[in-house]
């Protein structure tokens, strides 16, 4: 794919993103204030981060549904590794250790057995949560030591904290998709796994990477996720990969691979957060949230692929 | 023959097709008659199967008319193309593996009923079984397509477009996949055909076949419409140069190659299923033609030294060491190239930049700390695209915009930029125009010039003979044998791959050596 | 011909009936299945009552009603997420005018009109707009979900008259009209998918597009009208949800697509389309259900049971890609 077109694209999602946030702003006086922003951005965090990983996963024509679980996998590993009497520091790191062997799981499943990633991942969903509810016995763990709250409800000024390992996960990825060896290796499997193949590409060793990268992103997203709710609970997530999956794709990501890039997501992923608070505000039920969400979504993926249909 | 041109059977006047930038046929008539054999030739890109696939409704022309009878019709798809008699036979790839062969047969027909409105799966069978009783194959119609051989799967295909009481058969490249007695059965089935007033459309690479067949003869290059003549018009060579647009002779040239030692050596390679046995030598400064029938057998042995499919067991030696190559990835780690045959889905990733195409094997080279650096991946395709004349785009833009012949050097820069020892081409030029062709056949014989051990598949067996020092020739699976020098003629060759040779087999001038 | 050679086992005779059986797409979860029956028969005294496998088929029924559509989707190289949302609307449907008007057929016309309609709108704009069917159906997911609480303005239906409630509470000679039903169903789409035109195309589109184009099958048509057999079982399946629950929330059928996918893939559909079988998508409904009811009876922690359940629908999932890497391997 050509670079201007591709701006061109995330031009016309920015250009979006601002009516939207114009339409918010008439709605609610509060929206646009500076202060109401920067507390929209600790509930999109969590979503942004997994969108990263699932933004590398859907360029290679994957997919990964397992990501809500294994976030409450990772919520109730730290929670409950703490209350069994580990120290925190080590619970985090178990919590951090499960989800990266819960995303190498995935990837080594999806390699090592030529089996489509939808398929596997519907298991990892089911298994995970099941592990998540197996291991909390359905319950919660509420109570931690002070520090903990840093991670997710810190604040710098009237900057949240999160906002920054946001910031910072976003620089990583961006740069290892656009400027690194592997990240071509990711666009070259997505546009044409066979022919990468057959170049040279390690093909089997970059899923496995990728989708190892998305179960860490899930790991860093539920120890925020866990510290801002102040509980570790087997129930958290549900529903979540799908709104990762519909931020990374309004972000421009072609569900049938080789396409998307990281500012794209991140504005796919604030085009989702601005909608959510921003009808909340303006007292709208979560009835149209979810229906303008679901319109805007199919209706995006309408453009780019009539775009893309032209061009070819 | 001499019937009033508002008889033909079939008639195209001026058809134009383009895909993208790329025009695949330029202005060409064409026409049959009741009960004629038409060949269509060229190289491969010259348009043929397009034509063809306009004819039957496939593809929509540009410009220009197609008529049946003397009317004009515009087919929409194959569906309407076969309600009015018109069928073709196409490859082997475009059937359906997991349904039975009773259902490859059917799909798109109307099946036989039962009285209560259910698809009578008996008659259904029966009907298959009868179809292809008709053309000598006794197999089980009601297993899957897919457990066939090359050669029954081609057999199915020919069925297929034969039930259909058409009146006009197209047949692409029927016999790639036959032995030889299984091609003499569909000459007959042909004549059988032409006798009761079909008129059939023949499209071969194989000259011989053509001269026995056809009745008339049209060259196509790329294109364009070269020539239509009777067949007793012509003789082998003026369609030879008609088809390249040059006599033969001066195709390839070739250097002194001094041949060295061993590079790559296979001792009793096998793969389950794909071929069995496999003992060849490829040694530095000498190029290995590897000949035979398409399903023989070649790139599974290409493709087990790249990796990409590895043998179950015998070894690979490189330099007389065994080593065990389970990836491409490897393979080109310990010096080996492949330039596959399918480039649109194998050799390119089409979206990409030219650039980013050429680079693509090299990246460890060319990346320091996982950063890839910019400016010596733009010089090395810059060296690259000079070196191999690659023109027609910015190397910028993507790979997709190239034509067929420049696409393919992209391709061999990618292999070449690694300066692999060892080199496997397979089909290195098919699908590529006229001038594309000598290029990529001089860089193969410089490559071999300059010490480096090639292999080259090649289903056009003037190419392989022309650049080979030896030939080896498979069938069903194994090598069974191996000809060097003047021994290595078309006939042959052909009596190995076919299975016909016969121990006193004269040896007929070497056509294509220079 | 050359039938002996490397390159072609055994093909005039074809394979024996067993390796056929074992080469069929259900296999696999059928072995896995009678050896769950086995297992749970041994080691627990009420697993193999009469009463406790009509509760498992009952229990399925919902799930395996949408799943019989849906195998057939995937089959023709689609797929649908939107089973959710579109189960919880056509409840609505069938709730609201069941409540209103009484009787049973009515009812059942409104769900299964308006699950046509919604499965029509996905056929839609996957043939005609082109957009990748896994997005439309998220989309719609969302979209109907949104409709759901304007219909309803967030409350739930309740109060539904025992007429509507028929097929999901009364039994005909012992068996549940949900049984019913979905044996009906399962022999009609056999019936559809063995002896009609577009039956047979399905296959043949899901398997190879471009020789299906060739061929000149009505490739568009056959995935549209696959969409709309999902909306119309979705209907169905709506009147025995509602039949059983006497009620619906603005939940309902929440997180039911992923369940129905996993009924179809552990049934050994491929999702990649053009393999599998009417009997998948059953299969795998029940071989869930009964591993989920075999656990509830050896009294394993219900906590514990989805991980378990979760674990064993990924060693199905592994058998089914082995054993495909065995089969690549011979053909």
């Amino acid at each position: 794919m050509t670079r201007e077109r591709l701006l061109g694209r995330e031009a016309v999602l920015l250009g979006v993103l601002v009516v939207v946030m114009l339409g918010m702003s008439l709605l609610s006086d509060q929206f646009l204030t500076l202060g109401n922003l920067l507390r929209t951005s600790r509930f999109f965090v969590e979503i942004g981060l997994i969108a990263l990983g699932m933004t590398l996963v859907i360029i290679t024509a994957g997919i990964d549904l397992s990501v809500g679980s294994a976030l409450a996998l990772v919520s109730v590993t730290i929670g409950f590794s703490y209350a069994a009497g580990a120290p925190l520091a080590l619970a985090i790191l178990l919590g951090l250790l499960v989800g990266l062997a819960g995303g190498c799981f995935n990837g080594v499943m999806v390699t090592r057995l030529d089996l489509h990633p939808l398929v596997v991942t519907l298991g990892t969903f089911a298994l995970f949560r099941g592990l998540a509810f197996g291991v909390s016995d359905a319950d919660a763990v509420s109570t931690y030591p002070e520090w903990f709250a840093y991670f997710g409800q810190f604040y710098l000024g009237p900057v949240p904290g999160q906002l920054f390992v946001f910031i910072a996960a976003i620089t990583a990825v961006w740069l290892l998709l656009a400027r690194t060896r592997f990240g071509r290796y990711v666009y070259a499997i997505g546009a044409n796994e066979e022919a990468a193949r057959f170049s040279g590409v390690p093909v089997r060793r970059v899923k496995v990477t990728i989708y190892t990268i998305t179960g860490a992103l899930v790991a860093l997203a539920a120890v925020i996720y866990t510290s801002r709710v102040s509980s570790a609970r087997a129930d958290f997530g549900q529903g979540l990969e799908l709104d990762v999956i519909a931020a990374v794709v309004l972000g421009g990501a072609s569900i049938r691979g080789g396409v998307g890039t990281i500012p794209g997501t991140v504005l796919g992923v604030l085009t989702i957060a601005v909608l959510r608070n921003g009808l909340q505000l303006a007292g709208v039920a979560t009835t149209w949230q979810l229906f303008l969400l679901g319109v805007l979504l199919i209706a995006a993926v309408f453009v780019n692929e009539f775009f893309r249909r032209r061009d070819a | 023959m001499a019937e009033p041109a508002s008889s033909r059977l079939l008639s195209l006047e001026g058809i134009h097709k383009h895909f993208g930038g790329i025009v695949a046929v330029d202005g060409v008539d064409f026409d049959l008659g009741h009960g004629e054999v038409h060949a269509l030739v060229g190289e491969n890109g010259a348009g043929k199967s397009t034509l063809m696939k306009v004819a039957v409704g496939f593809h929509q022309p540009d410009e220009g008319r197609v008529e049946v009878d003397g009317e004009p019709v515009a087919f929409r798809s194959t569906r309407d193309a076969e309600a009015a008699g018109i069928a073709i036979i196409p490859q082997e790839l475009d059937q359906f593996p997991h349904l039975s062969v009773a259902e490859n047969l059917a799909v798109g027909r109307a099946r036989p009923r039962r009285r209560w409105g259910g698809i009578d799966w008996d008659a259904l069978a029966e009907t298959a079984r009868r179809q292809l009783g008709e053309l000598g194959l006794d197999l089980d119609v009601t297993a899957p397509l897919g457990l066939l051989s090359a050669a029954n799967r081609q057999v199915v295909a020919i069925a297929r477009a034969l039930a259909g009481d058409a009146r006009v058969v197209v047949m692409d490249e029927p016999t790639a996949a036959l032995s030889e007695r299984e091609t003499e059965r569909l000459f007959a089935i042909i004549t059988d055909l032409s006798s009761r007033g079909v008129g059939v459309v023949y499209i071969s690479h194989r000259l011989e076949e053509v001269f026995r067949i056809a009745d008339r003869i049209t060259v196509l290059r790329d294109g364009h419409h070269v020539r239509t003549a009777t067949t007793s018009e012509l003789d082998t060579d003026e369609l030879v140069r008609l088809m390249v647009g040059r006599p033969l002779g001066e195709q390839v040239p070739r250097s002194d190659r001094s041949v060295g030692d061993t590079a790559l050596e296979l001792r009793g390679l096998t793969r389950a299923g794909a071929f069995a046995d496999i003992d060849l030598v490829l040694r530095r400064g000498e190029v290995l033609g590897l000949a035979g029938l398409i399903g023989a057998g070649r790139t599974e042995v290409a493709q087990a030294m790249f990796g990409v499919a590895p043998a179950d067991s015998g070894d690979i030696l490189l330099d007389g060491e065994a080593v065990s190559i389970r990836s491409p990835e490897e393979a080109m780690r310990r010096g080996i190239a492949y330039v596959p045959e399918e480039r649109r889905s194998q050799g390119l990733v089409l979206p990409f930049s030219i650039r980013a195409n050429i680079s693509l094997s090299s990246l460890e080279r060319l990346s320091r700390g996982g950063l890839i650096n910019r400016r010596a991946e733009r010089e090395l395709a810059e060296r690259s695209a000079t070196a191999l004349a690659i023109r027609g785009a910015e190397l910028g833009a993507p790979a997709a915009h190239l034509s067929g012949g420049n696409q393919q050097k992209v391709v061999l820069s990618k292999a070449l930029a690694r300066e692999p020892g060892i080199l496997l081409f397979d089909e290195p030029t098919r699908g590529v125009d006229v001038g594309a062709k000598a290029e990529i056949a001089r860089l193969i014989d410089r490559l071999a010039a300059d010490g480096n051990a090639v292999l080259v598949i090649s289903s056009e067996l003037e190419e392989v003979l022309a650049l080979a020092d030896r030939v080896a020739v498979m069938r069903e699976g194994r090598v069974v044998g191996e000809l060097a020098g003047t021994e290595a003629t078309q006939e042959r060759v052909m009596a190995l791959a076919t299975g016909s040779a016969k121990p006193d087999d004269e040896a007929a001038p070497a056509q294509a050596q220079p | 011909m050359s039938a002996a050679t490397v390159a072609e086992p055994a093909a005039r005779r074809g394979p024996s009936p067993l390796r056929r059986w074992l080469l069929r797409p259900e296999a696999p979860a059928v072995l896995f299945l009678l050896a769950v029956v086995v297992l749970f028969g041994a080691l627990t005294d009420n697993f193999l009552r009469l009463a406790n496998l009509q509760q498992i088929l009952i229990q399925v029924s919902t799930v395996a009603i949408i799943a019989l559509a849906v195998n057939q989707l995937i089959i023709a190289g689609e797929i649908d997420i939107s089973m959710g949302s579109s189960l919880g609307l056509c409840a609505v449907a069938v709730g609201t005018v069941a409540v209103a008007t009484g009787g049973l057929i009515l009812p059942l016309l409104t769900g299964v009109a308006v699950g046509a309609l919604i499965g029509a709108t996905n056929g839609l704009l996957v043939t005609v707009a082109r957009v990748p069917a896994i997005i439309v159906t998220l989309g719609m997911l969302y979209a109907l979900r949104g409709v759901i609480f304007f219909v309803t303005g967030g409350a739930s239906v309740s109060g539904i008259p025992m007429d509507a409630r028929l097929v999901g509470r009364e039994r005909l000679f012992g068996v549940g009209y949900s049984v019913w039903l979905l044996l009906a169903l399962l022999l009609a789409t056999w019936f559809v998918s063995r002896h009609t035109t577009w039956g047979r195309d399905v296959y043949a589109v899901g398997g190879n597009q471009a020789a299906a184009r060739l061929a000149g099958l009505p490739i568009a048509r056959t995935r549209f009208l696959g969409f709309v057999g999902v909306g119309v079982f979705t209907g169905l399946a709506a009147l025995v949800y509602v039949g059983r629950t006497g009620g619906v929330q603005t939940s309902a059928g929440t997180g039911l697509e992923l369940e129905v996918i996993a009924a179809v893939v552990l049934g050994g559909t491929s999702i990649a389309g053009g393999r599998g079988s009417v009997l998948s998508p059953v299969v795998g409904a029940v071989l869930v259900s009964a591993i989920s009811t075999g656990m509830v009876l050896l009294r394993v922690p219900a906590t514990w049971q989805s991980a378990v359940l979760g674990a064993l629908i990924l060693l199905a999932i592994s058998f089914d890609g082995i054993r495909r890497r065995q089969v690549r391997g011979a053909a």
